[in-house]
């Protein structure tokens, strides 16, 4: 499953303004490191998840709470065996292990992780890249340019991707052992993969801006888009929804 | 329409000319095959005429190539493409959006065209493809022949009155091929477009194309008719060029004395000779 | 040389899948396989040398089971070429980049050596050339070339002739049927050109949406019409304009047969018109 890939939708998060999502998605992540408490970061993570599932977008959000959960259990060990406030909790022949200290901020950071990574991740599942770029274009404007390259690295990413495969696939089809276990061999065998991956990559950036180019990409001003992205009603009641969410986070 | 006078060039660190001396003129109109082996000049040629070379590819420059009037070497690629569309041999990579709509908005949006117009003009190039119902769909998740519709209405939206396309049918499959050319001889005879082309495969340009070139090494080596190929099949075949099967039949019966008529270029013509020859 | 026992292979987002698929190929036959795109074409060539694995069912490499022998171990006995030899090329010259085959495969230096030296002169490449500016057509010879040079005995050939044009296919592939003859290599290649396929091939698998829906004798299938159109190809123009004539040109492929037959005809007509 390609974590970036968009899922098309109708539902009220995907009608948003694409700046209200990044925002909210944004201040979402602010109000999970603002917090103090564990219990609020549960809430918050909940409460995400729950959203998700009313976009119809369950799936997604367990898929992705799931692979952050790994990256929170990681953190979670190094904070536990480093952080020694607290009283000791865990003690074998005078050698403390971890301390309560070191527990409850073990905790609060891996749900922190886990709390600011899953909105701005589920950001790319309610919203069309382009739909970002000319929004971001429009209301903030943003030149144009910058956002052309953020949006069109992304959608490069799928496309190396698939080339990176099929490179893999020819080199391996040749006899290339990349099933070895010993490790320097691994490493000596990548420039096989690595040189082609170069070498194509060139030439898409090559043609896809020759092709930009053509179309007049040097021509385009602030005004040309056609696409209108307008606040409503809803983008006001998720500005509010958000801001309630962040002053609460700070004061529990 | 288009003119090419004494033309060379010759990439930046290349030591050999791609192009050569190459003069000649396409008219308004024109449906024109382009032909030769791979390293020819082709891709070069379509370069020149969308101003590519000498703006995007530097080199030494010799002669000059006019668009519509205009010297291409001094009018920037984006002022050309009011003229001139390319579409080119990477499907994917010439693409700069996600969505069907979005990548046909591209080129509309640049120019700054009014949104009325963008709107007619957008669904006008969809319709013209027949991919009116691919409007919302990820580019993506489309096959490769709707891909390559996607491509040329991007290019068809800013309204060019000559089309260039290299290779648009090399990755894709002889059902699609057939389906690509249709549209081009719409987009010729409906609508009036200069069709130029570059294929290998020569049973289409047969049918599909009125005028057909030869490169070879940077040389125009054959300018003419394709109907015309019946003629002169064995300077195609030293180029290393598959002459369709039922013009050698055509030639073969022809040098065994049992066919006098007009040699076919394809199935349905060579029917037709057959019965003749079967008939007397 | 290569056994499919019921295969069946889905990619995980269902795009494209093989169901159930059977067929033999003995050691030393010429096999073209044929289908519109997503028909599985690539699937089957990739399931062939096991960069791909059945999700039921077994596939064969000379005795092997895929699921059990490294790819590098089937890569010994299976040469694939890609569509497109940039995926392939990676070394600073073309010499390295030929001789880079045989050395992940364990060849002696001096074995290397000779064998690329060997292969270079077969396909007139310059050892010294640097690969990644060559043409199209020359990089699609190198990369033939370092597949050629670890010889395999069964060489699988992924629409070899996509971007090249025909006089570099027929170099390609006259070269591929000599290897057949004298070397007795098997040859499966994937393809939609019937022209191309006509002249070189002796058997053709034709495969629509992953099934089997046609394999048999090259002649065979020219003109079996019903499994054509559904694999979606343009038929060799020969067997086609025969087959408009029924039974008078039914045994005629090629364009010589034709003149043969026409031939005949006329004297069988005048014979009949003096008695």
């Amino acid at each position: 499953m390609n974590l970036l890939q968009y899922v098309p939708g109708d539902s009220f998060l995907h009608k948003l303004n694409p700046v209200t999502k990044l925002f909210a998605a944004f201040l979402y992540g602010v109000a999970c490191i603002v917090t103090q408490s564990v219990w609020v970061e549960i809430v918050l993570i909940m409460l995400m998840l729950a959203i998700s599932t009313l976009a119809g977008l369950q799936k997604r959000a367990l898929h992705l709470a799931k692979n952050l959960f790994i990256l929170g259990l990681f953190m979670f060990v190094l904070q536990l065996l480093f952080v020694r406030t607290g009283e000791p909790l865990l003690v074998y022949n005078n050698f403390c292990f971890f301390t309560t200290g070191g527990l409850s901020s073990a905790l609060l950071l891996s749900f922190r992780i886990i709390g600011t990574m899953l909105p701005l991740m589920l950001l790319f599942a309610i919203t069309q890249m382009n739909d970002l770029c000319s929004a971001l274009v429009k209301c903030l404007h943003v030149p144009y340019k910058y956002a052309f390259i953020v949006t069109t690295a992304f959608r490069f990413v799928p496309l190396f991707t698939t080339e990176f495969h099929d490179i893999e696939d020819a080199q391996k089809a040749r006899g290339v052992e990349y099933d070895t276990k010993n490790f320097f061999k691994k490493m000596s065998l990548i420039a096989p993969l690595f040189v082609p991956l170069l070498i194509s990559s060139l030439k898409k950036v090559d043609s896809g801006a020759v092709s930009a180019e053509l179309r007049g990409f040097h021509l385009r001003t602030v005004k040309s888009g056609y696409k209108e992205y307008p606040f409503g009603l809803q983008d006001g009641i998720c500005a509010v929804c958000i801001l309630c969410l962040i002053a609460g986070a700070a004061v529990l | 329409m288009i003119s090419f006078e004494d033309f060379s060039f010759c990439y930046m660190g290349s030591e050999e000319k791609a192009l050569s001396n190459l003069s000649l003129q396409i008219e308004k109109g024109e449906f024109v095959g382009i032909i030769g082996n791979s390293g020819a000049g082709k891709s070069t040629f379509t370069y020149a005429l969308s101003g590519i070379v000498p703006h995007h590819f530097q080199g030494d420059f010799y002669g000059m190539v006019k668009v519509n009037g205009l010297d291409t070497v001094n009018v920037a690629p984006e002022k050309l493409a009011e003229f001139v569309g390319e579409v080119f041999q990477d499907i994917d990579s010439q693409m700069v959006a996600s969505v069907v709509e979005d990548e046909i908005l591209f080129g509309l949006e640049n120019f700054g065209f009014s949104k009325e117009e963008i709107k007619k003009r957008l669904e006008q190039s969809l319709e013209m493809l027949g991919i009116s119902d691919l409007r919302y769909r990820q580019i993506s998740s489309l096959s490769g022949g709707q891909k390559q519709k996607v491509a040329i209405a991007s290019i068809l939206a800013l309204e060019p009155e000559i089309i260039v396309l290299d290779e648009p049918t090399g990755e894709l499959d002889p059902e699609s091929t057939v389906m690509i050319f249709e549209i081009l001889k719409r987009l010729n005879k409906e609508f009036g477009k200069t069709v130029i082309i570059v294929e290998q495969k020569i049973m289409m340009l047969c049918e599909y194309a009125e005028r057909l070139l030869v490169l070879e090494q940077g040389k125009l080596v054959y300018d003419g008719k394709s109907k015309d190929i019946v003629e002169h099949v064995e300077l195609f075949e030293e180029l290393g060029i598959n002459v369709p099967r039922v013009v050698k039949l055509g030639l073969r019966l022809k040098e065994e004395g049992l066919y006098q008529g007009k040699i076919p270029t394809n199935v349905k013509e060579a029917e037709e000779m057959l019965k003749e020859v079967l008939a007397c | 040389m290569l056994t499919f026992d019921k295969v069946s292979f889905a990619y995980p987002d269902a795009k494209e899948t093989i169901n159930q698929l059977s067929f033999h190929i003995e050691k030393g036959e010429m096999v073209s396989l044929i289908g519109s795109n997503g028909a599985g074409k690539s699937t089957i060539s990739r399931l062939a040398n096991g960069l791909l694995l059945p999700t039921a069912g077994k596939v064969y490499v000379d005795g092997a089971d895929t699921q059990r022998t490294k790819t590098s171990a089937i890569a010994k006995k299976v040469g694939f070429l890609f569509q497109n030899p940039d995926r392939q090329i990676c070394q600073n010259s073309v010499y390295d980049e030929i001789a880079f085959g045989l050395k992940v495969q364990g060849f002696s230096k001096e074995e290397t050596d000779r064998r690329t030296k060997e292969v270079l002169e077969t396909f007139s490449l310059k050892g010294d050339w640097f690969p990644f500016t060559r043409s199209r057509g020359e990089r699609q010879r190198i990369a033939l070339a370092s597949v050629l040079v670890t010889k395999p005995e069964l060489v699988i050939l992924d629409e070899p002739t996509t971007g090249l044009d025909y006089r570099e296919c027929i170099m390609i592939m006259d070269y591929l049927t000599q290897l057949n003859k004298t070397e007795n290599v098997t040859v499966l290649m994937v393809s939609h050109d019937m022209e191309l396929v006509q002249e070189y091939a002796k058997r053709v698998l034709v495969l629509t949406r992953g099934r089997l829906v046609g394999d048999g004798n090259t002649n065979a299938i020219m003109k079996d019409m019903s499994i054509l159109s559904k694999a979606n190809v343009i038929p060799a123009q020969i067997p086609t304009l025969a087959l408009k004539f029924g039974d008078r040109f039914s045994d005629v492929y090629t364009i010589e047969e034709m003149v043969d037959a026409i031939k005949k005809e006329k004297q069988q007509g005048k014979g009949e018109v003096a008695s």
